[in-house]
C-alpha cells in the first residue's frame, strides 16, 4: 500500500473502484456513518471522499438522506453495507486501512535504521507530516512507538533524535534475538510448506554457486526468507510483535552490500542453507540450533561491519526528507 | 612515502610505482569502495576494517621471503613479550574467512613497522614537578600545564591518549582502554569539553607539520608527538624529552596489504614489492626516524653499528647520528628515552585501533573539537 496517500484518498479510491465494478450497485444509499463503519475508518475522511466522488459524478446527494450511487432511483431500504462483497485493498482484514500510524510505522522504522549506522539524525515532525501526508496526531503516535522500540529518544533541546547504532545496542538486541528467533522458528516449523522451503533453499544455493556475492536485492530476499517468512507461522502474538525490533542488525548487512565493493557472503549463505536443510528434513530442533549458530556468527560479522560503515557519511541512496544528519 | 625509499624501490624493482597519500577518511572510503584504484596499501590501524571489507586479498605466505619468519614469530610470542606483536592477534585468515591467531598459510597484511608513541615535553618550560614525580599521561590534563597543552586532532589516536589522561585525572580506571564503552567515551568527552572551556588546550594538530609549528611558537610545551616530528625539532636544537609514561605507551603498527583487485602481472609486482620491503633496507631507513622494523635483525644489516646501538639497543649515541635525509638529528651521547627496542615495545599498553564504538567516539570527539 502506498503509505504517502491521505486517508480520504484511500476511501475515495476504494469506493470509486467498487462503484465501477458494480460491487456497490446504482441506487445504493451511502451514509457517512455506515460507510465509515464498513471501512473501519473515522467519519471525516469518508465525508471528504464522498464530496469528491459527488464532484466526480459517481454519486449524488439525496437531501438529508446521504448519497445515492449513480443515476438510478434510490433504494428504499437503508442497506447493510457489511453484506456487500467489496474489493478492499487490505483484503485479509475487516477494515479498509490500518490506522494511520500503523501504515507508516514500519516504513519510518526502516528509513531510520538505514541511517543510524552512520551517526545521529534529527527527525522533523513537520517534514514527517508532509512526507506521508498525515496529521500531527499520527506522527506523534509513530514517534511514541519508535521511542518504545528504543529507536529514538529526545535530546536536551526536546528534538527527536535517532542513532548512532552502537556496538552496545547490537549486543543487547542480539542477546534477546538469539533466544527468541530460534524459539519462533521451532514453534512454526511444522507449518512451513516443503515447496516453499525448497524455493528458499534454491535461492541460497544459486547465490552460493555464483560465488557468494549476491546483489543487494537478492540478499534482501534471502534474509526475508529466513528471518521473516520462516518464523511467521508461530502462534505467539507477543513474540511476533517483539521480533521485528530485534532484527535491527539486518540493516548492517544491507548497507554493507551497498557500500562495499567486494563483500563476501559465503559464510552467511552457508549458515542459511544449514537452517533450511534442517527445516526441509522436518527437524525443527536442529533448525532452531542452526539458526542460533547463524545469529551468533552474524552478530560477530555485524560488529565488524559496523566499523567499516562508520567511515561512511550516510546510507546509500537518498535519505528520507524528514531526517537531518546532526553529526 | 619518503623520497629515499621511493627512488630506491623503483630502482631495485625496475618498474615505476605511483605513490599516493591517502590519510583521510575519504582515502579510507576509496580503499574500501574501489580496490581497483590501488595495488598496494600501507595501512596504519585499519587492518581488521579493510579485511572485513575484503578490499585487500589474502597474502600467500609461501610467496613471501619472510613467510617462515612471520609464522615463527606468531608461534614464538609468549609471556612478557606478548605485547610486542599485537598484529599477530588478527593476522591469519581462518577457515571461516575471519582473522585469527592460529597460523595458517594466508595472512591479511604483511607486518612491516611498529613502534610506541608517548608525549613529548620541554623540560625548561615545565611547571614545578614534585620530587621524584614520574612522567604520566595525566599531565596532558593536569592543571599545572593549563594553557600549554597540544592534542592530536585525530579521534582514533586522540581518544586513546585522552582516555589514559582522564583515567589518571579522575582516578578511575577504564575497563579496556583499547575498546572503550559508550559510557566511558561520554565520561572522557565531558571532561575534555570542560577542560577546553576553561582554556586548558593551546592547540590541536592534524599533521606533523602542525604539531611542529605548535611547539616552535613556544606556546605549546607538552603534547603527543610522533618520532619523526621529535627528530625534526631536535635537529632544530629544541631540548625535548620524550616521555616514558608510567601508564605505558600507545602502540602502533603499519602493515602492507594487496588490493583485492590485483591479479596477473600486477599481483606478481605486488609480491615483489612486499619482498623488497621484507629485506630490511626500508625498515632500516625508517629506523632513523624512530620507527622499528618488524624484524629488527633484518634491518640491522643495513644500519651502522652505532645506529643499531642507539635506535634498537638503547645505548648512548657513540657519534652524532643522521636522520632520514642525512641531517644530524641525534647529538653524540644522547640516549633514547624508554630504553631498548624490547623495553620500549613492552611498554605498549594500548594499540591504535578503530574501537567498536567508533561512530560514537567520532561524534563526541567532533563535539569536543568544536566546543
Amino acid at each position: 500500500m502506498n503509505t504517502t496517500e491521505a486517508y480520504y484518498q484511500l476511501v475515495r479510491q476504494a469506493v470509486d473502484r467498487n462503484i465501477r465494478s458494480g460491487a456497490l450497485p446504482a441506487g445504493t444509499r451511502l451514509y457517512v456513518s455506515a460507510l465509515a463503519d464498513r471501512l473501519g475508518v473515522s467519519r471525516s475522511p469518508v465525508k471528504r471522499a464522498l464530496d469528491i466522488l459527488e464532484n466526480d459524478g459517481l454519486i449524488r446527494r439525496d437531501g438529508g438522506m446521504g448519497w445515492v450511487v449513480g443515476d438510478a432511483p434510490a433504494d428504499e431500504a437503508r442497506p447493510n453495507l457489511h453484506l456487500f462483497d467489496l474489493d478492499l485493498p487490505d483484503s485479509g482484514s475487516a477494515v479498509l486501512i490500518k490506522p494511520g500510524w500503523e501504515r507508516i510505522l514500519q516504513t519510518v522504522a526502516d528509513e531510520l535504521t538505514d541511517c543510524i549506522p552512520f551517526g545521529i539524525w534529527k527527525i522533523s515532525e513537520t517534514e514527517l507530516c508532509n512526507h506521508f501526508g498525515v496529521s500531527r496526531t499520527v506522527t506523534r503516535e509513530v514517534l511514541t512507538r519508535l521511542h518504545e522500540r528504543g529507536l529514538i529518544a529526545k535530546n536536551r533541546a526536546s528534538h527527536w533524535i535517532a542513532g548512532p547504532l552502537s556496538a552496545q545496542m547490537l549486543d543487547e538486541l542480539h542477546d534477546l534475538r538469539r533466544l527468541m528467533e530460534p524459539l519462533a522458528l521451532r514453534r512454526g516449523a511444522k507449518q512451513l510448506e516443503r515447496p516453499h522451503l525448497l524455493a528458499m533453499h534454491d535461492r541460497v544455493q544459486v547465490a552460493l554457486d555464483a560465488g557468494g556475492q549476491p546483489a543487494p536485492d537478492d540478499l534482501d530476499a534471502i534474509e526475508v526468507d529466513l528471518h521473516e517468512t520462516c518464523v511467521a507461522p508461530q502462534p505467539n502474538q507477543r513474540l511476533a510483535a517483539a521480533l521485528p525490533a530485534l532484527r535491527l542488525s539486518i540493516v548492517i548487512n544491507r548497507q554493507f552490500t551497498r557500500h562495499v565493493a567486494r563483500h563476501q557472503e559465503g559464510a552467511l549463505l552457508t549458515e542459511h542453507r544449514l537452517v533450511l536443510d534442517h527445516l526441509i528434513a522436518g527437524d525443527a530442533d536442529g533448525a532452531a540450533a542452526a539458526l542460533r549458530f547463524h545469529l551468533d556468527a552474524d552478530h560477530a560479522r555485524a560488529r565488524e561491519r559496523l566499523k567499516v560503515l562508520s567511515i561512511f557519511g550516510g546510507p546509500d541512496g537518498d535519505t528520507a526528507p524528514y531526517l537531518t544528519r546532526v553529526v | 612515502m619518503v623520497r629515499q625509499l621511493r627512488d630506491r624501490v623503483q630502482n631495485d624493482l625496475g618498474f615505476e610505482i605511483e605513490f599516493v597519500l591517502l590519510d583521510s577518511t575519504q582515502g579510507l572510503q576509496q580503499v574500501v569502495t574501489r580496490p581497483e584504484s590501488f595495488d598496494i596499501y600501507h595501512q596504519w590501524h585499519t587492518s581488521d576494517l579493510i579485511w572485513t571489507a575484503r578490499c585487500i586479498q589474502g597474502i600467500d605466505l609461501n610467496r613471501l621471503d619472510a613467510g617462515t619468519r612471520i609464522k615463527a614469530a606468531a608461534l614464538a610470542r609468549t609471556g612478557a613479550g606478548r605485547n610486542m606483536h599485537t598484529i599477530f592477534d588478527r593476522l591469519f585468515v581462518q577457515d571461516d574467512g575471519r582473522l585469527g591467531v592460529t597460523p595458517t598459510d594466508t595472512i591479511a597484511v604483511m607486518p612491516a613497522l611498529h613502534g610506541v608513541d608517548g608525549f613529548a615535553w620541554r623540560p625548561e618550560r615545565a611547571p614545578a614537578l614534585r620530587r621524584g614525580e614520574r612522567e604520566s599521561w595525566g599531565w596532558l590534563l593536569d592543571p599545572r600545564w593549563a594553557g600549554h597543552v597540544g592534542l592530536i586532532a585525530d579521534p582514533v589516536l586522540g581518544m586513546i591518549e585522552a582516555a589514559m589522561a582522564t583515567e589518571v585525572q579522575l582516578g578511575e580506571p577504564f575497563g579496556d582502554i583499547g575498546n572503550l564503552t559508550i559510557e566511558e567515551v561520554d565520561t572522557i568527552a565531558d571532561f575534555l569539553i570542560h577542560k577546553k572551556k576553561i582554556g586548558h588546550f593551546k592547540g590541536f594538530w592534524n599533521s606533523q607539520a602542525e604539531a611542529i609549528r605548535l611547539m616552535q611558537r613556544g606556546s605549546v610545551t607538552i603534547q603527543s608527538l610522533f618520532s619523526p616530528a621529535v627528530s625534526r625539532l631536535r635537529a632544530q636544537g629544541m631540548a625535548l624529552t620524550v616521555a616514558s609514561p608510567t601508564e605505558g605507551c600507545r602502540g602502533w603498527h603499519s602493515d602492507i596489504g594487496i588490493s583485492a583487485a590485483a591479479e596477473g602481472a600486477a599481483l606478481d609486482a605486488a609480491y615483489d614489492y612486499l619482498n623488497w620491503w621484507s629485506n630490511g633496507w626500508a625498515g632500516a631507513c625508517l629506523s632513523r626516524q624512530g620507527y622499528y622494523f618488524i624484524f629488527p635483525e633484518l634491518a640491522r644489516a643495513h644500519l651502522a653499528p652505532e645506529e643499531w646501538d642507539y635506535w634498537y639497543d638503547g645505548q648512548p649515541a657513540a657519534r652524532a647520528l643522521p636522520g632520514l635525509s642525512g641531517e644530524i638529528t641525534i647529538p653524540e651521547g644522547h640516549r633514547r628515552e624508554g630504553g631498548s627496542y624490547r623495553e620500549r615495545m613492552s611498554s605498549a599498553r594500548v594499540w591504535n585501533t578503530f574501537m567498536d564504538e567508533h561512530t560514537h567516539i567520532a561524534r563526541r570527539w567532533g563535539e569536543f573539537l568544536s566546543a
